[in-house]
């Protein structure tokens, strides 16, 4: 008998795609991960607002950390510079050509942009 | 130079499960990974399973793994590879029948799936029918697809549902939509707008870096997206 056509996720992964399947791999993670926050924001106000509950609060102190918002900074840039280059793409798919050029081109955006904010942010924690 | 190819091997008389085996050979640099798969199978084990016909990279019949990403065994030489020790495996997404063979019919239906034949109901003229270069050159990039799938298996939104038509399924039928001969374009855009059509595509590139022809296929792709966005071919 042949075996399954099944692709596992760790074969998936270990395929060699390269930058561009980099780049598809994080705009679904960096989705997910806006969804996550988003979700947690809505299920925290509920539950303070309504409820009175203190577990709002804690998940509230949770996804305002440094770390989870420096997470989800790097979500919000990486999902919305991402995204505009596939938008150009769709619209003109000659560019398509060029795919693998955009997707460095678009690191030299999100670098400097998530780098500064990073920055920004780290300095505001430190000094309380 | 002595290089040490570390292979997939399933033979479902014998096994449950894939395993791998390695051999280790002798090789010029200017060996193609194919000539390394016949000297193992000519002289180290017989039993071996591989596809292969043209040895040229005209039949489409050897797309491999080649260390992580699909190749055709007979278009990538020793020197290409960069390290020596070369890890073969079987293209993903289709069933695996033996070593490196996969049931390729899986594939096939996709391609008869969009009416990959050309369509003209008038009466034949009495010469050739007619065409100007530029419209030619509309499709010109698309007749040249072999059907290896190296493209279609290389792909995650294939791997994760076999019921896309997949990469190359959708070059073909590029190739006759921007035909300007062909009457038919109407119709493969149908199919190719339905659940399982273009729309799976993610532009994640892995088809075009996959093609041994160099076919730009995500941008084929993408044409055809945008032919139906708008309506029109031009
Ligand atoms: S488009 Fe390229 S990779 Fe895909 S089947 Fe045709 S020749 Fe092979
Ligand atoms: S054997 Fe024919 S393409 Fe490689």
């Amino acid at each position: 008998m042949a075996l399954s056509r099944k692709v596992g996720l760790l074969a998936g992964a270990k395929y060699k795609g390269g930058g561009p399947m980099l780049a598809w791999a994080l705009h679904r993670i960096s989705g997910l991960g806006i969804i996550l926050f988003v979700t947690l924001h809505v299920i925290a106000s509920f539950l303070t607002q309504q409820m009175g509950s203190d577990l709002g609060i804690s998940i509230n102190i949770f996804y305002e950390s440094i770390y989870f918002q420096l997470f989800i900074v790097f979500c919000a840039i990486f999902h919305g510079v991402n995204g505009f280059r596939i938008i150009v793409l769709d619209i003109w798919p000659r560019l398509i050509r060029y795919q693998k050029e955009s997707t460095w081109l678009e690191w030299f955006v999100i670098l400097p942009l998530y780098l500064l904010t990073a920055f920004i942010m780290i300095r505001r924690f430190l000094a309380g | 130079m002595q290089v040490t190819l570390k292979i997939f091997r399933y033979n479902p008389e014998e096994d449950r499960k894939k395993h791998y085996d390695t051999f280790t050979l002798e090789a010029e640099p200017t060996d193609r990974v194919l000539d390394l798969l016949e000297r193992i199978k000519g002289n180290q084990d017989g039993t071996l399973g591989f596809r292969r016909a043209c040895a040229h990279g005209v039949c489409g019949s050897d797309a491999i793994r080649i260390n992580g990403v699909n190749r055709l065994a007979c278009k990538v030489l020793v020197q290409d590879l960069k390290t020596r020790q070369v890890v073969i495996e079987p293209i993903l997404g289709l069933p695996v029948e033996k070593d490196l063979i996969v049931d390729m019919e899986p594939f096939f239906d996709h391609y008869r799936s969009v009416m990959p034949y050309f369509v003209n109901d008038d009466p034949p003229p009495a010469k050739e029918r007619l065409q100007s270069p530029e419209e030619r050159e509309r499709f010109d990039d698309t007749t040249k697809c072999i059907l290896c799938a190296a493209c279609t298996t290389s792909c995650p939104s294939f791997w994760v549902n076999g019921k896309y038509v997949g990469p190359s399924a959708i070059v073909n039928a590029h190739r006759f939509i921007f035909d300007s001969r062909d009457q038919a374009a109407a119709e493969r855009l149908e199919i190719l707008n339905e659940q399982f059509g273009v729309y799976r595509c993610h532009t994640i590139f892995n088809c075009t870096d996959a093609c041994p022809r160099d076919i730009q296929v995500t941008q084929a792709i993408g044409e055809i997206k945008k032919a139906l966005a708008k309506g029109s071919l031009d």
